[in-house]
Parts: C-alpha cells; structure tokens; sequence
C-alpha cells in the first residue's frame, strides 16, 4: 500500500481528529497570562526590595562595623528577594513556551525581563505601592518581620550610638524621647545636627545617631526623620534647625 | 482515498492544510509533498533500517495530524515538519538506545561541495572523503544535528533556529565550533597517515 494512503486509512481507521485550535489558543493565552503575572510579581517585589535601601539609610550608618549588602540583608525580609527571583524565573520559563520563545537568547531574556520589572518596580515604588503593599503583607498574619519592624530593631543600639523613638517633649537643650520599646530617654541635643525637615514637636518620630551617656541619658550628635535622611549633608546644629 | 499528485500539486501549503482539516484525504498532499525527504532525514539522522524509518515516518505524520491546528504560518510549514520528525525520531532512539544519538550518515550520501568549501579540504580522495565522514561521525551531537541540516538538508540558520527551537545566534555558534572541530580532526588523521 502507498505510504500516505496507509497514513489516511490509520487516521481513519482511528478516528483520529485534530487537537482544537482553542487548545493552542488556551494553552497561548495561559502562558502569557503567566508571564504578566510572573513580570508583575517580580516588579513589585522589585519596588519593596528600593523601599528598603530608601529604608536602610546607608550613608548614616556607614560608621557602624556592618557593610552595605549585611545591613540591606538586615532590613529586606528575604521573602522579597525570593519573590523576585520565583518571578524572574517563572517569566523566563513562560516566554521561552510561547510559539516563538526560542528565538530569543536566554540572556535577551533574562535582560529583558529584568528590565521590565526594575522599570515596573519603580513605578510602584514612586507610586508608594511599596508600603502599601509591605503594609498588607504584614497583615497576612504570617510569621513575617516588616522592613519597619527591622529598621527599629537596628536603630535601636544606643550602645552602638543608634537610637530612635518618638518625641514627648523638647526643651532648649535637650528632648525627651519614648524609644520603640516603651523606654524613657533624655537627649542632649545642644551640639546635634538636626536635618531641617525636621520640626522637633512631640509626636514625631525621630532617629538619633550619638553616644549613650548612661541609662537613659543619651548624646545626639545627628537628629534625623524616621522616615528617611531628611538632608544629604550633616553640619552643625542651626545651619540645619531653624 | 489518497489524491492524484497532480491535484496536490496545485495546493499551495496553506490550502493543504486549510482543506485537510475539512476532508482528512488532503492530509495525504502534504506526506507526497513532503514525506520523500524527510524519510531521508530519518536515514540520515538515524540508524534505523528503511521499514522502520517508515514506521517513525507513519508515527509521525500521525502526530502532525494531531497537532495540526497548533502550526502558524509565521513559521515555514517545512521546518514545523522537520521538528516534528526530529523530536520524534530522538525520542524514539533514546527510547530503544538510551541516551547516547549516534547520527550516521546514508552509504548513497555524497559530501556537499558547500562542506569541502567552509572546511577548505580540497582533497576528494574516496580516503579523505572516508575520513570527512568520521570527523562528521566524531561530533558530539549537537553540533552533528546543525552540521547535518546545513551541508546535507540545505537549511538557512533561520530554518535551523525554528527545527531545533534555539536562536540563530546558536545555530551559527555551533556550525563554527562544529567546523572548527572537524577541520582539526581531518589534519590531525592525515599527519598519522603520512
């Protein structure tokens, strides 16, 4: 029998039909959709990972005996950088299944995917979808430490001249300061740096770079906003604090 | 029924396909157009005897019936076919050989002048020709699958890419290296014989 004829007389034979076209077009559809959703997960694990070095004020605590990557490992939980990765590589394995995913190099790739989710990322983080999002992630209820709940556990070593709190009350020479513990502290603030942003009115959270005098009493020689630096450059106190 | 060549003739591949997916019988244009050459890669690419590449063949025609609305027009129908076969007949060969593919080369199989030109090997002695065929022999065999499909199927490094589903730049990679290879065993066994 002919070749081809005995092809035809098997596909009959067997009943054989084509695989739908919705198939492929669910199956294409799926792997793209995987593909955002991996481009999305990375991009906004991307954005907490900037909130984080924005968070981890790498410039003010350069003194300490810690290098730039310990103190980012200290302050970002290693779920985010988990995430990216999972992300990255989900977006990576997705497009290289589309229809023509083979044409392009797995660096292209990997170059290409990095770029849209740094260039996502900071969108979100512009956006301040980076604290909403820690800010829900927190309230999950998993056994996870926020980038805030770190940055309190590092800004407070008054030993190693760190502290931070909240302002209870400011006099000429000196504040006194509730540390996010509870703990009671009396800072002289007569020769510190205060970052001009700041108004020194109770209420406000403060982080303070100095040397503990005793419990209790502390020296400030920086007095900076909880939520960032509050100026680039460091001078004495009255060029900053009007 | 199977239809007359000349009928199939006037298909362009499109319209086979188009019409194959109305009336099954049209499915046989497409093995007459193309079964004849890609049984010969089966035999090129294999050691597998004539009744069983036909076999492969079958399966594989069957496979492409299958698949048949996953194929887009942006890729040409010819290189869809050609990975169809290639998977197929690797599959079917680490199946019953494990995991070691020994491509061989057809006995009817003459070397492509195109080959003796990018290697510069000018001599045509029924000798260098046997120990061209050895070099060939002797390639791991991702660069014997690139090797094959340029000199003896005649491929571009586009339809390459889209056969063996990697990037062009790969392709071309892999040819360098392949004929690197070759070139440095073809003088390394012609100084032991002299």
């Amino acid at each position: 029998m002919d070749p081809a004829d005995k092809m035809i007389q098997s596909i009959k034979k067997q009943q054989l039909r084509p695989t739908s076209r919705w198939y492929y077009r669910l199956r294409e559809w799926v792997i793209w959709s995987l593909f955002a959703i991996s481009i999305v997960f990375g991009a906004m694990a991307f954005s907490v990972i900037l909130y984080a070095i924005q968070q981890a004020d790498f410039n003010l605590v350069k003194h300490i005996s810690h290098s730039n990557l310990e103190l980012l490992l200290a302050i970002l939980p290693f779920i985010w950088i988990a995430m990216m990765i999972v992300g990255l590589v989900l977006a990576l394995i997705s497009l290289k299944n589309t229809w023509r995913g083979y044409k392009i190099s797995p660096l292209r790739l990997i170059s290409a995917n990095l770029a849209i989710s740094v260039l996502l990322g900071i969108v979100v983080f512009i956006g301040g979808g980076a604290t909403r999002l820690e800010a829900a992630f927190n309230r999950t209820g998993f056994d996870y430490t926020s980038i805030q709940e770190r940055k309190q556990m590092i800004w407070s070593h008054p030993e190693e001249g760190m502290l931070s709190g909240k302002i209870e009350a400011v006099n000429d020479d000196e504040l006194t300061l509730s540390d996010f513990g509870g703990n009671k502290w009396t800072v002289d603030i007569k020769d510190a740096f205060i970052a001009p942003i700041l108004a020194l009115d109770p209420g406000e959270n403060i982080k303070l770079i100095g040397v503990q005098k005793s419990t209790g009493i502390f020296h400030a020689d920086e007095i900076r906003p909880w939520g960032g630096p509050g100026s680039p450059s460091a001078g004495p106190r009255g060029k900053g604090h009007q | 029924m199977i239809l007359s060549g000349t009928q199939c003739a006037e298909l362009s591949d499109a319209e086979i396909i188009r019409k194959s997916l109305e009336q099954v019988d049209y499915f046989s244009c497409l093995y007459q157009r193309y079964g004849p050459r890609l049984l010969q890669y089966i035999r090129r690419i294999s050691s597998y005897s004539e009744e069983a590449a036909e076999d492969l063949l079958q399966d594989a025609f069957i496979k492409i019936w299958k698949n048949l609305n996953a194929y887009q027009p942006s890729l040409k129908l010819s290189s869809w076919l050609y990975r169809i076969v290639h998977n197929q007949v690797i599959s079917s060969w680490r199946k019953e050989h494990g995991q070691q593919i020994s491509f061989a080369l057809n006995d009817r199989d003459q070397f492509p002048d195109t080959l003796t030109e990018d290697l510069q090997y000018d001599d045509s002695g029924e000798e260098q020709m046997e120990r061209l065929q050895q070099a060939i022999g002797d390639l791991p065999d991702k660069y014997k699958e690139v090797v094959l499909l340029k000199y003896f199927e005649d491929m571009n490094y586009e339809e390459i890419s889209d056969i063996l589903k990697i990037p062009e730049g790969t392709v071309a990679t892999r040819l360098n290296r392949a004929r690197q290879m070759m070139a440095k065993y073809c003088k390394k066994s012609s100084t032991k014989i002299r």
